[in-house]
């Protein structure tokens, strides 16, 4: 169950019309991508995309789920956004409230394990490894945990575990942390056990609602196994301009902290196709990822192209990432700055300064020279 | 509702000699760092509405089915109609010139008789061009022709593997094999209407092993045949020095933006990360596709998808088909380097302007 209808308000101009899994990433890819990918290596066939703010470029995107081998007669690809009963309606008001309302989706597939993902995370996972962890502990909920620095423990929820790594005591944000194993908000539940936790916090008046804050403290109130899953590699939550322009950023240089090329677990997106990128013959591109269909006939430095973006003559990109379709025209500068879909900086304009915060550009926006 | 299904013959080889063609059909050719050949006829054709398209296959024909599939990523899987991958007659595998072997056609009567559409609209695979095949049909439908044809003044000499008609007032009055300037080279896209085409193939089933415009040049008083004239890009591919140019064609921003852009050309969809260009890669004037890896120099080029250019290598005024690792310090000038070539470390190979080298496929 992929957890796909958050905002991310964070992010600004980025998702004032799409939903944070569908922001472009990587020059290729929407974040979403490397859940879905995850899932479509770990052997995991049906996942249903639980959906609400701004769907319609993510539906579209989703598709029937052919793009990560997820088209599949039994399960595949649902989209699940919120929905009408005889008793109305309402809005998922929280993470558990998100998956209760659909557990006759869940009754409907009858799984053993219920695999619950955020939609708007990069990391590669074996969720196959995790399961065979939960498993091999008898454990009731697995949480996926890595370790982070001790000076932001407090940011983040901790799990206090003993050396088998079974969970003693969760605390979100604790003020003097007792670990730094921070949960990644991916858990494996044992489907039966989900099912009637979820109904029981349902008719509690007092419940938020959510995975963090109300399920994982009344199991734990329980006595139910809880366990960690030790997950080491890389791992972002894009929440911020700032995180997500230093996550595409560290997917360049020789050695990137996140590896696009890796064979074993390759990205699969559901991409256009386009004609090879043309540089021209004064163009120059270094230290970059450039897609398909682009034209670049100016100056590319430390930045991340996608697909059909145009930089003119003599133009500057430098530390950016250009969504697909964006236009640099002649001339135009832009450092350190996020330009989203089909946004323009046109001839001669400036957009963006290195020794600043990053920029932002929305979709379809326009920024004219002098402005 | 589209008024027309569509046939590609992608059976026949070409004349030349050349070994960028031995072991491929031509239809299943690598062009342009990312796509076949074939993608061209299919696109043409499902870009104007036509969702019934028969492909006759040539004996070879594993390239070409693993590229198509379903038909999927030209929106031809449906459930009626969609992609309909038909056989060849083993004579017309051997056979250069002859690209509409009646044989071929009267073997699989069945999809014309199956599919009710008006028209059948003919293509190969070696032309690219992106031609709006809807247009072409309302042409044909307003001329009130038999079969209409197109066609464009050849700008070169000496192709003897296209067909040249003789034409007086748009109608074809004749026509011979080999093209010299200024004749009007036949494109290979045909349109003609169902009917009239399944009359022919019972009229020519003595003749079978003659192409069907062949068998209509004597005809061709009976049958109004006319020239519709194309006015964009096209390159007819049946060599190596054609296959070459019609690459480096399209480092020309105009030729690429009309051949890729006017009308989408749609081809397999692959998993590939965008290009990465390395801290030091000097690359200008060139044409790289995604899932490429570039450190070195590249100028003048096309890369296909999923190339290696290694720190010190250089490549100019090349196509590097997919796959190909270009290791430290080689250098490449006026080649052609077929898939998954590795060149060694230090290497260099280098043709000429006039006599480009070619690597053939590990």
């Amino acid at each position: 169950m992929l957890l796909a209808g958050g905002q991310g308000s964070r992010l600004g101009v980025l998702t004032s019309k799409v939903a944070k899994p569908a922001v472009s990433f990587g020059g290729k890819y929407r974040i979403i991508d490397f859940v879905l990918s995850n899932c479509a290596n770990s052997g995991i066939s049906t996942v249903g995309v639980l959906t609400q703010y701004r769907p319609y470029l993510l539906h579209a995107y989703l598709g029937t789920g052919e793009a990560w081998n997820l088209d599949e007669r039994d399960g595949g690809v649902a989209i699940l956004p919120p929905y009408a009963t005889q008793t109305g309606g309402a809005w998922y008001a929280g993470t558990a409230d998100a998956i209760t309302q659909n557990i006759g989706y869940l009754e409907m597939q009858d799984p053993e394990y219920i695999l619950i993902l955020s939609g708007d995370q990069l990391y590669r996972m074996d969720y196959e490894d995790m399961l065979a962890t939960h498993k091999a502990n008898n454990a009731d909920l697995t949480v996926a945990v890595m370790p982070v620095p001790w000076e932001e423990a407090s940011r983040f929820g901790i799990m206090n575990c003993d050396d088998e790594g079974r969970i003693l005591e969760f605390v979100e944000k604790p003020k003097e942390p007792k670990s730094n194993l921070a949960s990644m908000g991916i858990y494996i539940f044992t489907a039966d056990l989900l099912i009637k936790t979820l109904k029981e916090d349902a008719e509690d008046p007092n419940s938020s609602h959510d995975f963090g804050g109300d399920i994982i403290p009344k199991l734990l109130a329980d006595g139910k196994r809880l366990y960690t899953y030790q997950f080491k590699a890389y791992w972002r939550d894009v929440g911020t301009v700032a995180s997500f322009h230093e996550a595409n950023m560290e997917l360049l240089g020789a050695e990137p902290a996140f590896d696009l090329f890796a064979q074993d677990a390759p990205i699969m997106s559901n991409s256009s196709t386009r004609p090879p990128a043309f540089i021209g013959p004064k163009g120059s591109v270094d230290d970059s990822l450039v897609d398909n269909g682009c034209t670049i006939l100016g100056q590319v430095e430390h930045s991340v192209i996608s697909a059909d973006v145009y930089v003119g003559k003599n133009a500057v990109v430098k530390d950016s990432i250009l969504f697909p379709g964006a236009r640099v025209e002649e001339g135009a500068v832009v450092i350190n700055a996020i330009m989203a879909e089909r946004s323009c900086v046109a001839a001669g304009a400036t957009f963006g300064a290195a020794d600043e915060d990053t920029v932002t550009l929305g979709d379809d926006a326009i920024v004219e020279k002098g402005e | 509702m589209p008024k027309a299904i569509g046939l590609i013959t992608a059976n026949y080889t070409t004349a030349s000699k050349d070994d960028v063609f031995s072991g491929r059909p031509v239809a299943s050719m690598p062009y342009l760092g990312r796509y076949r050949l074939v993608d061209f006829a299919l696109s043409n054709m499902v870009n104007a509405g036509i969702r019934s398209v028969g492909m006759i296959m040539p004996t070879n024909y594993r390239s070409l089915v693993d590229h198509v599939g379903s038909g999927k990523d030209w929106d031809l899987d449906r459930k009626n109609g969609g992609l309909f991958i038909m056989p060849g007659t083993a004579f017309g595998t051997s056979r250069t010139g002859a690209r509409f072997l009646i044989r071929d056609l009267v073997q699989n009567k069945e999809f014309f008789i199956k599919n009710k559409e008006k028209y059948v609209v003919l293509s190969t695979a070696n032309f690219v061009c992106n031609v709006d095949v809807k247009a072409l049909i309302a042409k044909h439908e307003e001329s009130g022709a038999s079969i209409s044809v197109l066609t464009k003044k050849a700008k070169c000499d000496g192709n003897i593997d296209v067909v040249t008609f003789d034409v007086e007032d748009g109608r074809v009055k004749g026509m011979k094999q080999g093209a010299k300037f200024g004749e009007t080279v036949f494109l290979d896209y045909a349109v003609v209407e169902r009917e009239l085409l399944l009359e022919l193939l019972d009229a020519f089933a003595a003749i079978d092993h003659l192409d069907l415009f062949e068998a209509l040049n004597s005809e061709l008083g009976r049958f109004r045949v006319m020239a519709i004239d194309f006015e964009g890009y096209m390159k007819p591919i049946f060599d190596k020095d054609s296959y070459f140019t019609a690459n480096m064609d399209l480092l020309d921003p105009d030729v690429l933006t009309e051949l890729a852009d006017s009308r989408p050309v749609k081809t397999k969809a692959h998993d590939n990360p965008p290009a990465k260009y390395e801290p030091g890669a000097k690359v200008s004037n060139a044409l790289v596709a995604s899932g490429s890896r570039i450190y070195g120099a590249v100028q003048s080029s096309v890369l296909g998808r999923s190339v290696i250019v290694e720190e010190g290598a250089s490549v100019r005024h090349s196509i590097l088909m997919q796959g190909v690792v270009v290791k430290a310090g080689a250098q490449i000038e006026n080649a052609i380097i077929d898939k998954n070539n590795v060149i060694p470390a230090g290497t260099e190979l280098r043709g000429t302007d006039g006599d480009i080298l070619y690597v053939k496929k590990n």
